[in-house]
């Protein structure tokens, strides 16, 4: 007979442990095997401790990808976060044909990534891409797009955010869709305008969902990787060349495991201290 | 706190996707089809052996090959897994790295064969190939195709590049094209000159409808490379893993800039994704097009009327075009090598050689067919008679790659700073940058070359 306390542990013991053996196990393999250097024909790998993240640390290609990668996130987490909320808020509106624009809204999340990309960079080719022969009829210089370094990265924020936003959304949806009427039916007899009802009450209880949302949407944003993949391969001039991106490279176009790892290891500490930092400002306070 | 724990794990949860290399080790479906096939080829039954084929040669070409050969061979089921260009490589990172016994027989491009055979990838073939075999290829494709003396990728096929051209828009503008005449090869400025006056805007809305000249494989060094090398710029020291000094020297910068003129300057060439270029030449938007001859099948298809030449080179410069093409290899790690070397036997140097030049019209690195090229009168005729060009090209003016181990590494850097150049980076600048980082990655390769 089990005792009652320890049934709760059973049930989670299938997840824990196939979290365990996909999800942890695996930063351990990756943090061994950033201590790791190939050294060809022997066939085994050579041990040189920290070597890896000493060769980075002075290596400028990868200071400019710590600098890409922030700069991304720096700009794309808020503004995915505030379309988002702004979306959510008016899918919740009670409007003829609300149903349709929910449907409309989610196509962009129902198109796979891939196919996507190679849409969008069908659409912005410099050379009579549809998106520029439509600014050269509005009277507008054709645009280099992904082919500039300091364009390149605000399309790829661009698509992302195409691609992302919807589907934040649903998640503050539902938080919104949560928030009981009769609070807004008090606030009002008490005599607040809309700001303060949405200040003091909709944001209050939307802390959960935003801290969730916020969260998802970090980790996510870190590791995307398929726009650089697909559309510019980091360029031009590294200007999109993201840590994921050079830890990609360094293991199966460099040859160079120790170094991936290492990059992994790096990305997986400055998420960390990100997430960290988001949690302080959205704890709920009930 | 307990949320806050529960979010950390789901950092954890969705940063370890992103180390995907253990589920590739683990995944359990790759090791039952091992232990199936390992017991298959252990059994004194012979059985049906299937060999699994990495490639990124077009299906239906290779397909009467494959045919041909389990015709010939029926106890050994070809399964090939085709992707594209850039994508070949990565898998064969992925896979091959791994270790992984479930691939068998892996395309090569021919200047990796150093870079894959010191990573153990490749198995020697001499024990599984008749010694006399090599006297069939030319012996600048088997020596391409071998490592510290030993046979590791038999060729089946070499390559040659030509300058393509679109009749209807030469017409249209009256202007005489390039005369398919070694003798009369034009120069680069030619080239450039042509181009200026076939570029135009047909209907005045300030965007370029018909580019004079484009490459086929846009940014790539296999195309690129006759650029710097036709100047006399070597890319690599002697032992092939420095490169400063080199392709970034003064040399190869003036190549660099005459490519960027080509995008930025002269305006003559389009800046599309490299998968674009052959579209744009068959759909009449590109007048002159440097291209490899296995092109010829696709223009048919395609109606296009159209001429070739031979291959420009820069005045007071060296003749240089582009060569060394696709080989096999086996799979070090492969447990049915003997069927995989028969296959790579029968592709190569065997049946498969001949029917392999009738379905994709390659440049034959097999001595008997590259001969039959010259004596059959068949290929007097157009569009065959590219192949007379070729073989010329091949036999008289082709350079090789650079030979070094970081062959992967400087094709994909260098392949970015010329992308970087025809997006109007200083060429100066973007061979730098690349230089910098091609040596820092070619430091690890120092003690495989003493």
């Amino acid at each position: 007979m089990v005792k009652q306390k320890h049934v709760p542990y059973l049930f989670l013991l299938p997840s824990l442990i196939l979290i365990l053996v996909f999800k942890i196990y695996p930063i351990f393999d990756g943090l061994k095997e950033s201590l790791f250097a190939p050294t060809f024909l022997a066939g085994e790998n050579l041990f040189v401790g920290f070597d890896n993240y000493r060769m980075l640390l002075d290596d400028p290609v990868f200071w400019n990808s710590i600098k890409v990668t922030l700069y991304l996130n720096v700009i794309i987490n808020p503004l995915q976060i505030i379309l988002a909320f702004l979306l959510a808020i008016l899918l919740n509106k009670k409007i003829k044909g609300i149903g349709l624009f929910r449907a409309i809204h989610f196509i962009p999340i129902a198109v796979s990534m891939p196919i996507a990309l190679i849409m969008w960079n069908v659409m912005l080719n410099p050379e009579q891409g549809v998106i520029n022969t439509i600014l050269v009829a509005m009277g507008f210089e054709p645009q280099p797009f992904l082919g500039s370094k300091d364009q390149a990265m605000w399309v790829i924020i661009m698509i992302a955010t195409w691609k992302g936003v919807g589907y934040w959304a649903i998640f503050l949806l539902a938080g919104l869709q949560e928030v009981p009427k009769n609070l807004y039916e008090a606030a009002s007899i008490d005599g607040a305008n809309k700001w303060q009802q949405f200040k003091n009450i909709t944001f209050q209880l939307m802390k959960r969902p935003l801290a969730f949302v916020a969260v998802a949407d970090t980790v996510a944003n870190f590791l995307l990787f398929a726009p650089m993949y697909v559309l510019t391969k980091g360029g031009p001039e590294n200007s999109t060349n993201v840590l994921m991106n050079e830890s990609f490279n360094s293991a199966f176009i460099y040859s160079d495991m120790g170094r991936a790892m290492a990059i992994n290891i790096v990305i997986l500490i400055i998420l960390l201290i990100v997430i960290l930092i988001e949690f302080r400002f959205l704890r709920a306070k009930h | 706190m307990l949320a806050l724990l529960l979010f950390i794990l789901v950092g954890f949860l969705i940063v370890g996707c992103s180390s995907n290399k253990e589920v590739d080790n683990t995944s359990s479906e790759g090791n039952d089809t091992t232990s199936e096939n390992s017991n298959s080829s252990e059994s004194t039954d012979p059985g049906t052996v299937e060999l699994i084929w990495i490639s990124q040669q077009n299906d239906e070409r290779t397909q009467p090959v494959i045919d041909a050969f389990e015709e010939a061979n029926p106890n050994i089921k070809i399964k090939k897994e085709t992707y594209p260009f850039r994508q070949l490589f990565e898998t064969i990172e992925v896979k091959l790295g791994s270790k992984t016994p479930d691939v068998d027989i892996i395309d090569v491009d021919v200047p990796l064969v150093a870079n894959y055979a010191v990573k153990g990838y490749l198995e020697p073939l001499d024990n599984y190939l008749d010694p006399d075999i090599k006297s069939k290829w030319i012996d600048s494709a088997v020596e391409a195709g071998s490592f510290q003396g030993q046979l590791v990728a038999p060729p089946i096929n070499t390559s040659s590049q030509v300058l393509y051209y679109n009749k209807t828009i030469f017409e249209e503008k009256g202007i005489a094209p390039p005369p398919n005449d070694i003798e009369q090869r034009w120069t680069w400025d030619q080239v450039v000159e042509t181009a200026q006056k076939l570029t135009s805007d047909n209907n005045g809305d300030g965007q370029t409808d018909v580019f004079g000249f484009s490459f086929e494989q846009i940014s790539r060094p296999y195309q690129i490379l006759p650029l710097p090398q036709g100047l006399g710029a070597d890319q690599f020291d002697e032992k092939g893993i420095v490169t400063d000094g080199y392709t970034n020297s003064a040399l190869s910068v003036e190549a660099g800039q005459f490519y960027y003129d080509l995008y930025n300057t002269w305006n003559v060439s389009p800046k599309i994704p490299v998968e674009q270029a052959k579209e744009y030449f068959t759909t009449g938007k590109i007048a002159m097009f440097i291209g490899g001859t296995w092109n010829v099948g696709d223009f048919a298809e395609a109606d296009l009327d159209y001429g070739f030449a031979p291959h420009p080179y820069f005045e007071g410069g060296e003749v240089v075009t582009p060569t060394g093409s696709w080989h096999l290899g086996v799979s070090k790690n492969s447990t049915k090598k003997e069927a995989a070397a028969k296959f790579v036997e029968f592709f190569t140097a065997g049946d498969g050689a001949k029917i392999w030049f009738e379905s994709a019209n390659n440049l034959p690195a097999h001595v008997d067919i590259l001969n039959s090229i010259e004596e059959d009168p068949k290929f007097a005729e157009f569009p065959a008679n590219i192949n007379v060009l070729a073989a010329y090209e091949a036999a008289n003016t082709a350079v090789p790659r650079p030979m070094t181990p970081g062959y992967l590494e400087w094709e994909s850097l260098v392949n970015k700073a010329y992308e970087d150049i025809k997006n109007g980076s200083d060429p100066k600048d973007a061979l730098d940058t690349a230089i910098q980082q091609i040596d820092r990655q070619l430091k690890k390769y120092e003690s495989v070359v003493k």
